[in-house]
This record gives structure tokens, C-alpha cells and sequence, in this order.
């Protein structure tokens, strides 16, 4: 992040370039003259300074001359100038540190001058970005963007389901963007939370509570007001802790543990679970009441495997975060991206992730080529992908097809090996394989 | 010959104050991008479209003064 300063007399143009080079992610101060301008200097020092030529009181000129005698610290100069004539005359002046832009200026100009060194990547990431941190244009997605737009507007709980790895905390943070509120998005994981100390975190305690509570400590309920609440994994927290839960949900008050006071507390509460509704109602470990409270509106995510198609963005995206980081240059090839895509990726994009990760420390940083594992498997990749093809519910036929399918997909289609591990004959095979159509060749 | 010069540096001033509106276009224009780009608040585009109409409009004052001193150097 850079501290720009931008002298322009012009305060339309101010107001939308200050928008502009907010969001390119750096800090903008504004001076409508010299004067002003020569007021922000004398307090603070800035990396980039983008300067109109002409100014009610001068000309831009002047503040770069005094710039030279005042400052220690390197300033970039970019002079604003309608002229294109000046051109001519700023070359002189266009040392390393100095350059110009002629308007009418477009947002690339801007990246390019603040950030010369990976305009690019900067721009193909923001660029794909949807609510600033999700990346994705298949259907499933487009659907979720849908979902997030419309609920950011309302202040309705939502619950979060999906496998694990798809991105429930980025989706939270989705929404939390979306919704524009004016308090922060405070998360906390309801299973790394010992059944002790889960009603402290989440509703804060009293100055000398228990043993160990030497000061008073606000829960996350009250440090999220007027936010919004992210409750990770809310289907491990305690059953005999839920009632408590369920009274802050519908009262909208909390009380410290070893206190007496009720607090109102206002936040959205957005929580999330690996377990399907399915799941939930079966095993019951989250009680009907609470979610129906937490579940206003439960939004599915899609795994990796349902949006095959946004398997190339990820991976570009998290190649240029990585290149970014590094000064690296590595880039995907076709086929890379084809073996990527080809994956299933049980372990969803927090897999993809660390697979991509784990190619590029293992690449040669001196090419540009990135070199892919022979394998992408993982031991939990396995456990969660048999786990997730048995669920209850399913019907019996639907479960053997999806047998079947499986085992002809692990013997390379031999289906006399495929009779063999199922324990069936091959004629009992093709009969069944007969009855399903979609396996006939 | 001191003439035709001041009458070359009025154009180039009024080319220049036209410029003001361009950038203003630009600018917002580039803004309506990043709402549309980033699913930002639907306001901030319709005010900055709002915004690139009215800097038309100036715009086109501004190119009909260099139209009208054109007219006036032709007398």
C-alpha cells in the first residue's frame, strides 16, 4: 500500500480518482491547491505524489523543487497535465523519479505509474474478483453471487454448508463486504473451543468470573456490533451450551458469564457447517430450534468438483498471488491446467490451494515453467471422498450405481476386474450396467 | 505574426479546459467499471453516470467556444 498524495484543483476529478486509487488499495490524501498540498507535506511523508501542472496558486513545478530540499525520503512524482504540449518541456525534468500523465487519464494509467512493478497481475486479479475475495464464473457461482447480493441487503442469519475446503469463511466475508455494515467481521471456531471456555468466548465474562478471569473480557457477540458474526463449525459446539445460544439469538442480548447486566447486542450472525441438512437432522447435534434461527437463509457453497470450469482461475489466481509475492514469473501451461481441471479435488479449493502452493516451492525459480506433482492425492483426500459418496438418504440403486461407477473408474474400465472386486460376475455386471444405460458404451 | 500567436494560445487554452470534462468522463467511466467489476453499490455507478452526462454537456460548451473563437478569427 502506497501513501499518495493528489493535488488537483478540480474536485470531480478528486472525488472519483480518490475512489479509484482507494481501490487499488492505497491510502489518498487530497490537496485542491499548493497551499494545501504544502500543509499535507509538512506533516507526512508520501510515496507517490500525483500533480496537476496548473494550480490556482502556481504551478506544480514549484512543489517539486521544494520537494527536493525538503524531503529525505524517495518521492514518486507524477505531473497532471491537459497539455500535451508540457511534454516537451517535463522531459528535462523526467528523472527517475519523476513522469507525467496527459489527461484524460484512465484507471490503467494510475496503476501503472503507482504500482510499475506488477501492474499486470495486479489487474487480473481484482479483476476476477467478485465482493473483493471471490473468484469463480461458472453457473454454481454466478448462483452463490446471487444469493450473497440478495441477503447482504437484509440482515437475516445465514448458515453456511458445504464440504470442507470450499470457502465458507470467504463466503462469510462475502457477504460481510456485500452488506456494507459499519462494525467488523469477528470469526471464531465453535470446535477449537473447549466446552469451558466457549460461553466466555462467545459472550465474554465478569472480572474474576472463574479462576483465571483477572479482567473483563467482551465476547464475540459484543465485539462484532453493528458487524457481522462468523461462528465456524457451529454444529460442534456443546448441545448444553445451545440454549444460551438460542436466547442471544432471539433476544438480541447477552449476558457476561458472572455478570448480571444484559447487553443488546446487534450483529449478523453467519455461521457454518460441513454437514449437509441431511446430516444435521440425523445426528442431531444442532438443536431445531437454534437452527432455524441461525438458518434464515442457508446458502449451499458448491464443491470444486460442481465448478470444474473456475478450477483455471483459482489456479492462475493463486500462481499470481504466489508470483507476487516472490518476484517470480511462473505460468501454467495447457496441459497443466487440463490435469488440474481433469482432478476432482475432494479436499476442495483449500486443496487446489496448497497443491498449487506446494508446485511452485518445488519449481525451479530461475524458469518459468511450474512443475506439477505426479500425483495430486492426499491421505484425507481419500477419506473424504468415500465419506461423501455414502450419505443417508440416498437410495439403494443410487448407491450401487455410484459403486459401480467408482470401481470401473479405478480398474480403467475393466469390467471383468471390476466384477472381480465387486464381488458379482461379469454377466450380473453388464446387466446391471445394462439397467442404468448411462454406463453403455 | 503577434496575433495569429495569442490566437493559437487562446485555442490551445480552450483545448485545454476541454480536457477537464474528458478526464472527469474518463474517470468516472472507469469507476462505473469497477462497481460493475466488483459488485461495489449500485449508487456510486448511477452517480458517476450522472456525473460523465453533465461533463458531456460541459464539454460540449467548452468545444463550441473553440468553434465560436475559430468563427471569430475567420472575421
Amino acid at each position: 500500500m502506497l501513501k499518495v498524495l493528489l493535488v488537483d484543483d478540480d474536485n470531480e476529478f478528486t472525488d472519483v480518482a480518490y475512489q479509484i486509487i482507494e481501490f487499488l488499495g492505497h491510502e489518498v490524501s487530497v490537496a485542491g491547491s499548493l497551499k494545501e498540498a504544502r500543509q499535507w507535506l509538512e506533516h507526512q511523508q508520501f510515496d507517490h505524489i500525483l500533480l496537476d501542472f496548473m494550480l490556482p496558486d502556481g504551478s506544480g513545478l514549484h512543489l517539486i523543487d521544494e520537494l527536493d530540499l525538503s524531503t529525505g525520503k524517495q518521492t514518486f512524482i507524477t505531473l497532471i497535465t491537459g497539455h500535451p504540449s508540457v511534454k516537451g518541456m517535463l522531459a528535462g525534468l523526467c528523472g527517475p523519479n519523476v513522469n507525467y500523465l496527459v489527461k484524460p487519464l484512465q484507471r490503467e494509467d494510475i496503476e501503472e505509474v503507482l504500482n510499475r512493478k506488477s501492474k499486470k497481475a495486479v489487474k487480473k486479479v481484482s479483476k476476477a474478483l467478485h465482493f473483493g475475495c471471490l473468484i469463480g464464473e461458472s453457473a454454481p457461482m454466478q448462483e452463490l453471487y446471487l444469493m450473497i447480493e440478495r441477503v447482504a441487503k437484509t440482515n437475516a442469519n445465514v448458515m453456511l454448508m458445504g464440504e470442507s475446503g470450499v470457502g465458507k469463511e470467504v463466503v462469510a466475508q462475502a457477504i460481510h463486504s456485500a452488506s456494507q455494515c459499519e462494525g467488523p467481521l469477528i470469526a471464531t471456531n465453535c470446535g477449537a473451543l473447549s466446552k469451558e471456555l466457549i460461553g466466555s468466548e462467545l459472550f465474554g465474562h465478569e472480572k474474576g468470573a472463574f479462576t483465571g478471569a483477572v479482567g473483563r473480557k467482551d465476547g464475540v457477540f459484543e465485539r462484532a456490533e453493528n458487524g457481522t458474526l462468523f461462528l465456524d463449525e457451529v454444529t460442534e459446539m456443546p448441545l448444553d451450551m445451545q440454549p444460551n445460544l438460542l436466547r442471544v439469538l432471539e433476544s438480541k442480548r447477552v449476558t457476561r458469564v458472572g455478570g448480571t447486566k444484559e447487553i443488546d447486542v446487534n450483529c449478523r450472525v453467519v455461521s457454518a457447517t460441513n454437514r449437509s441438512v441431511n446430516e444435521l437432522a440425523e445426528s442431531k447435534v444442532l438443536r431445531e430450534d437454534v437452527y432455524f434461527r441461525l438458518a434464515v437463509f442457508p446458502i449451499d457453497i458448491p464443491s470444486l468438483r460442481q465448478r470444474k470450469d473456475d478450477i483455471p482461475l483459482l489456479a492462475e489466481a493463486f500462481l499470481n498471488e504466489l508470483n507476487e509475492e516472490n518476484g517470480t514469473s511462473f505460468a501454467w501451461s495447457k496441459p497443466q491446467l487440463t490435469r488440474l481441471t481433469d482432478y476432482d479435488w475432494p479436499g476442495n479449493v483449500r486443496e487446489l490451494r496448497h497443491a498449487v502452493h506446494r508446485a511452485f516451492i518445488m519449481s525451479d525459480p530461475e524458469s518459468s515453467t511450474i512443475d506439477l506433482p505426479s500425483s495430486f492425492a492426499s491421505p484425507f483426500a481419500s477419506n473424504s471422498t468415500s465419506s461423501n459418496q455414502i450419505s443417508a438418504g440416498q437410495t439403494i440403486e443410487n448407491v450401487e450405481k455410484e459403486l459401480i461407477r467408482a470401481t470401473l473408474e479405478k480398474v480403467n474400465g475393466s469390467k471383468t476386474l471390476a466384477a472381480e472386486m465387486l464381488g458379482i460376475s461379469t454377466k450380473t455386471l453388464y446387466n446391471r450396467l445394462h439397467a442404468y444405460g448411462d454406463f453403455e458404451e | 505574426m503577434t496575433i495569429e500567436r495569442n490566437q493559437n494560445n487562446d485555442i490551445r487554452t480552450l483545448v485545454h479546459d476541454a480536457r477537464g470534462p474528458l478526464n472527469r468522463i474518463s474517470m468516472n467511466a472507469e469507476l462505473v467499471k469497477l462497481v460493475l467489476e466488483n459488485d461495489l453499490p449500485r449508487e456510486k455507478a448511477v452517480d458517476a453516470l450522472s456525473k460523465i452526462i453533465a461533463a458531456c454537456q460541459d464539454c460540449s460548451d467548452k468545444l463550441q467556444m473553440i468553434s465560436d473563437s475559430q468563427k471569430d478569427n475567420n472575421h
